[in-house]
Order: C-alpha cells, then structure tokens, then sequence
C-alpha cells in the first residue's frame, strides 16, 4: 500500500514536470533577475530534471575515464602515496622541519592531501566540465545545473575509491578512531560545496578566457602551501594568521578531527565558512544560470 | 508578413496554435573576438546585477545578425528559412532554442524543441554506440524509461545494430550521423529545428530521414528547415522565410519565396546570365588551331534569345574561327545549375550523339538545335569545349544564362515535352 502511494506520488511529481516543461517558455531581452520568483521556480524544476541528465554525464564520464585508462583506479591513489613518500624522507632527513602532528606523520600527509586533492577536483569541476560541453552548450539547451551535478558526483566517486586507500591507511597505521567519524562526512560535504562554489563562480568566465584555468593551476598549488596538508596548524606569527584565514583550513582540519580524535579545534570557524559556503552556493548558481546564455552566445558561430 | 499569419488564421482558426512566435526579434553580434568576450563580460555583469544591458543599441564593432525579425510557426507547419550564408538562419534557430537571449523583442516557444543542429551533441567517442544513445536521448530531454521504450527503434532506425556495442570512434562517419539524426528525431519534439543536416548518409537513409519527418509532421511536429538547397524546401515547406543579412525580404508562399531568393542570388551575376558571351580575339599563336568567338543562344527565326523559356525550342550557336580544316570535332556542353546548388544538369557532347561536325577554315557557326529547352527556370552555368579525340582546341570555362518560364513548372526537376489526347477505346472495339 506504502509503496502504492510512493508509486502514485512519483508519477505525480513526473507529471507536474512534464506539465512544466510543456509550459510556454518566454525569451526577453530583460534580466531574469526582474522575476525572481519565476526564476526560483525554474532553477528548482531545472534541479529536478537535470537529476536523470546528471547520472547519465556521471557514468559516461567514468566510464569513459576508466576505459581509456591502464592504471585506471590506481590514480586516485598515487597521488597522496608519491606526496607522503617525499615529504616523509624530506622530514626525516631535517630538509624541513615540521612539528608534531596528531597521526603518524605519512597517514597525516596521505590523509590530508586525500582531502586536498577532493577539494582541488571541486574547484576543477564545473569549470572543465563546462569548457568541455562548450559543444553541446552552443546546440541544445539542456539544464546545465546537470553538468555541475555530474562533476559534483565525480568528486564524490573519486572520494570513495581513495576511502579505501585511507581505511587500508588508518588501519595500517593504528589510528584511533572515535565515534565522530560518522560525522566527518558532512564536514566532507563542506569542504566539497566550498570548492563547488568556487569552480560555478569561475565557470562561465573559464569558458570565455582561457586565462582562468590557468590561473586555477597555479592559484591552487599556491593555495596548498597555505593549507595544513603537510604540516600541523601552525599557532603564532603572520604565517600562522594567514593560514588560519584561509576558508579551506577549519573545513579540512575539522574533516581530519572528526575523522580521528574527534576534539575539534575551531568549531566557529568551521560554522562560519560553511554558511558562507552554503549561501554563496545557491548565490553563484543563479549568476551562473544568467551568465551562460551570455557565454554561449560569444563561443560559438 | 501580416499577410501570411492572416492566411494561416483564415484557413484554420481554432486548429492550429501557435508553437513558436516570434516578434521584432533582434540580435547583435561583435565581430573583433577580444572585444566580443569583454562585451559578454559586460553583459553578464549588468544581467546579475539586474541591470538595463541597453540590448537595443549598437556598440563599437557590433552589427545586427538578425533585424527585427517577425513571423509564427504553427502545429505541424513545416517552416522553410532561406538565405545566403551570414543571413542570420542558424541565429534564429538558437534563439528559438532559448541558447541565445535575444537583444530585443519577445519569443514564445510551445513544446519540446529538438534542434537537429545538435547531431550527435554530447557523442563521446570512446563509449559505446549504446551508451551514447542514453547519453544524447538523456541531454536531448528525455527520460531514462522513455529511452529505453524507444531504443531498438533508434537502432534500427540508425541501421546499427552490429556495432551498437563497438565504440563510436570506430564508426563511419555515416554511421555516426545516422546514429545522431535517429537520437533526434525519436524523442518526438512538438518543433524541430533542422540546419542543413539532411545531407548526411546516402540516398537510401536521406530518403527515410525523409519520411521519417513527414511521419513526425502528421503527428504535429512543427518545423523550420535551413538550407541553401531550394529544392528540399520546396519539396517539404509550404511556406518560407527569405532573410538577407539578418532582414527579413518576404515570406509567405515558398514558391514566391524562393523565387525571389533566388533572383537576388542571381543579381550579382545578372550581366553574365545575359545569354550570350562575346570572347576577346586570341592572337594566332596563343591559338591551338580553333578559337571560340562568341556564344548565343537563339530563336528559330534567329534572333538572339537574352533568355531561355522553359519548353520552348532554340538553338545554341557557337561561332568560331578555324586556322585547319577539322573533320571530326566534338563539342562539349557541361551544364550546372547555379542557384539550386544541385550540381551537374546536362552533359551533352556532339560525340556521344554521333555527329561528327567538320569545321572548314575560316569562321563558321556550330549550332545544337534544342526543340524543347528542357531545364527549369534558373540560372546556370556552361562549359563549353571543342575537341578533336582527346586534343583540345579551346574551352570557356563559364557561359551563363538564364532560364525562364511563361508556365507553372514548379517542384520539377526538369521539364517533360508532352502532348495530350484522349483516344476512346470504344471506336477500337467497333
């Protein structure tokens, strides 16, 4: 009978896109800014069906990936092993000097640049994959909130597959883990949300001038100096206001702590950038929706 | 314009709604690239600030793609729009497909669009041909379920199914278009926005592509087809568009349409379509013996033609001037038709008609007597040789000429000579 409902209530929901998608759609010279609520309206129905589109960029998109690929899930790996190897020998030789951290040292470089490289394909994301539709952008007018949805799906994929590297990595090493790991997701969520929201504010523009992906690259090898990934929080001096500043720290420290010791050392920054984060999300998804016919109209004949 | 939305409401009112409608359209583009993404920039400032774009006003280096522009599509109305290249056709079908905003003017789109612009949108080479009809039905509109309903008819439509698991990049790319135009025109939109796109595949599928669309019309697709070749429009659209540099010119009836497409095509070229070429003398010995003089077409009571009429009988007079007595020269004529874009028309040789000509010295007259002048109105291009075997004596590369009509021969590819008669069997049979 449950099921009969949820049944009746999904056919009905299907409907009432359809019945929207059917609706008349009016093009004006006019911002879409002047009808708000119908603006709204749209981008939820749009959210909606952009859900099936997504999936289906999803797995084309891996599967592509993967196919053309020997080492295929290898990748995701390598990384964060290559990044712990040398700053592990680096720091063992005194070549630099890093203090105490709360896990062995490598598990804490291969963690944390787990973490790091999440956030860097978040920002990555919607700006490749919106210079990579530029084709299919200029010829049918899907919802494009599907390609940001896709990638964001990506992003959670790739996750996954280093998860095992990092559960294989906490039990190697013996890492005490407490019962706030079951709430490390959702600061992994933030962190997600906050580079997604960088990347949907860059998108348009990236497509437009190339100078913008690659500003991304140096910008974020620049911005990981500026992250605790290879080194504990620093405490004092301008160094350590810098880093203290910089959005990513209380996300990717709070994800760490609540995965391991479960003692979370900047609850407020945590909150702070994560509402920040959320409202900038939806802010940049309705300047992304206006700016893309703008950006269509200019790469293509 | 008024007057064919008049017609349209005159002969069904209630029946046929409007699915696209389209008023004082306009739409600028920038033609210095660096300037052109610095306006976009601009735009798109002012559109998330809220602000007025002062969309109705050129700035430096814009011009109008497409100038106040208007007309309506209706239920199953098959829409033909015509045009030189740069006319602002495909613009109109980006607009109409909510991709571009318009700059000024108001468009209302009824329906599902699929823009046949889009083959293959989204085909990525390394998956499947399988995997790719899910991806491009999906990004075309359609749901999961709906495509799994319509799958074996795409890909028997596409005529694939050996190599629906193969991967597209080791399709033909036949194969590949006729994988693309079977995703677009199975999700069954209410307006189908065609671009020059049934030239793919061979014979046998443009045929069915064809009937595919006048099996989709009686369902009450709409649609609007862009082409060069005036032939497929007059075959599927009874009324058309003719837009010359982002102006509408007419519209209405497709045959006037074209006409007048057509004659304007022909306006640049008009003083070479005069129908007779008078060549400059060649000094003897840049001559390889025979020299083309001149070239007319003429009447058989010998006055020159300007034209040729569909139908009519006349003569094509080659006069030349022979330093050698030749006996077996053969003349050529390649006819092409310059506005229908459809290619080679005639090839006529005095040769393969078995007519030998002997050409004395001196100047003489080659005539070809055409009792029935057999080509439709239009303009077209000769090239006309005089050969002995495989020895050339001297081409024109280009005669022009037009050809007219004084009946209705329209939607024939050529006219047929004929003469009526009823003969009543019952005097046979007494």
């Amino acid at each position: 009978m449950k099921i009969l409902k949820r049944q009746s209530k999904r056919k009905l929901k299907a409907k009432k896109l359809k019945k929207h998608q059917q609706q008349e759609a009016i093009y004006t010279p006019d911002s879409l800014l002047r009808h708000p609520l119908r603006l709204f309206k749209q981008m939820w129905f749009d959210l909606l069906s952009s859900r099936e589109l997504a999936w289906r960029l999803l797995v084309r998109d891996i599967s592509a990936q993967y196919r053309q690929s020997f080492l295929g899930v290898i990748w995701a790996f390598i990384p964060p092993i290559v990044m712990a190897a040398g700053f592990t020998l680096a720091s063992q030789a005194k070549v630099i000097n890093i203090g105490e951290t709360d896990l062995p040292y490598a598990a804490y470089v291969m963690f944390s640049t787990a973490l790091w490289q999440t956030f860097v394909e978040a920002i990555n994301g919607p700006v490749k994959a919106v210079t990579v539709a530029k084709p299919m952008l200029a010829r049918v007018n899907f919802p494009r909130e599907a390609l940001i949805l896709a990638k964001l799906g990506e992003v959670f994929f790739n996750f996954a597959i280093k998860l095992i590297l990092i559960i294989g990595l906490f039990i190697w090493f013996r890492v005490p883990v407490t019962w706030t790991v079951i709430l490390a997701p959702v600061a992994l969520v933030h962190l997600i949300f906050l580079g997604t929201f960088i990347g949907v504010l860059l998108s348009p523009l990236g497509v437009l001038y190339q100078d913008v992906s690659k500003g991304l690259t140096l910008l974020t090898s620049f911005w990981l100096f500026l992250t605790p990934v290879v080194y504990p929080v620093p405490t004092e001096g301008v160094f350590g206001n810098i880093v203290k500043l910089n959005p990513v720290t209380p996300l990717l420290v709070t994800t760490r702590e609540l995965a391991t010791t479960g003692i979370i050392s900047e609850p407020i920054g945590f909150w702070i950038v994560s509402i920040i984060t959320i409202i900038g999300l939806f802010v940049t998804w309705v300047g992304f929706r206006l700016a893309m016919p703008f950006v269509v109209e200019r790469v293509s004949s | 314009m008024t007057s064919l939305i008049e017609r349209e409401i005159d002969i069904q009112p209630e029946e046929r709604e409007a699915v696209v409608s389209i008023e004082n359209v306009s739409k600028k583009f920038c033609r210095d690239l660096k300037r052109s993404l610095f306006y976009g920039l601009r735009d798109i400032a002012s559109e998330v600030t809220g602000g007025k774009r002062k969309s109705d006003t050129l700035r430096k280096n814009e011009f109008w793609a497409i100038d106040n522009v208007s007309f309506k599509l209706h239920r199953g109305e098959a829409l033909g729009l015509v045009g030189s290249n740069g006319a602002g056709k495909s613009t109109i079908l980006r607009i109409i497909s909510g991709l571009i905003k318009p700059d000024t003017g108001t468009v209302r789109v009824k329906g599902r669009v699929a823009p046949l612009i889009a083959l293959g949108a989204g085909f990525n080479p390394i998956l499947s041909g399988r995997e790719n009809i899910y991806a491009n039905m999906s990004i075309l509109g359609l749901e999961t379920a709906e495509i799994e309903k319509r799958f074996d008819e795409v890909v028997e439509f596409a005529e694939i199914s050996d190599a629906i698991d193969a991967p597209v990049q080791t399709y033909s790319s036949g194969m590949a278009a006729r994988l693309g135009f079977a995703c677009a025109v199975h999700i069954e939109p209410d307006i189908l926005l065609i671009d020059e796109v049934l030239a793919v595949g061979d014979v046998k599928f443009k045929m069915k592509c064809h009937r595919k669309l006048s099996e989709l019309r009686q369902k009450g697709t709409a649609f609007i087809l862009v082409t060069h070749n005036s032939h497929s429009i007059l075959n599927i659209c009874e009324s058309s568009l003719y837009l010359k540099k982002g102006q509408l010119i007419s519209s209405g009836d497709t045959e006037k349409v074209i006409r007048k497409y057509e004659e304007d095509l022909c306006l640049s070229g008009k003083e070479n379509a005069l129908g007779s070429m008078v060549l400059p003398p060649k000094p003897k010995e840049k001559s390889n013996g025979l020299d083309i003089v001149s070239l007319c077409f003429k009447d058989e009571q010998d006055n020159n033609l300007e034209t040729l009429f569909t139908g009519e009988p006349a003569y094509l007079s080659v006069e030349c001037n022979s330093y050698e007595h030749i006996k077996t020269a053969n003349l050529g004529m390649l006819v092409t038709a310059l506005s229908g874009g459809e290619g080679l028309v005639l090839y006529m040789t005095s040769t393969s008609d078995n007519q030998e000509l002997e050409i004395p010295i001196g100047k003489s007259e080659i005539r070809m007597h055409m009792p029935y002048c057999s080509m439709i109105p239009g303009v077209y291009s000769a090239r006309i040789y005089i050969r002995n075997g495989v020895y050339s004596y001297d081409i024109v590369e280009s005669f022009r000429f037009t050809v007219k009509a004084n009946k209705t021969i329209s939607r024939c590819q050529f006219y047929q000579p004929r003469q009526w008669q009823v003969v009543s069997q019952e005097n046979i049979g007494l």
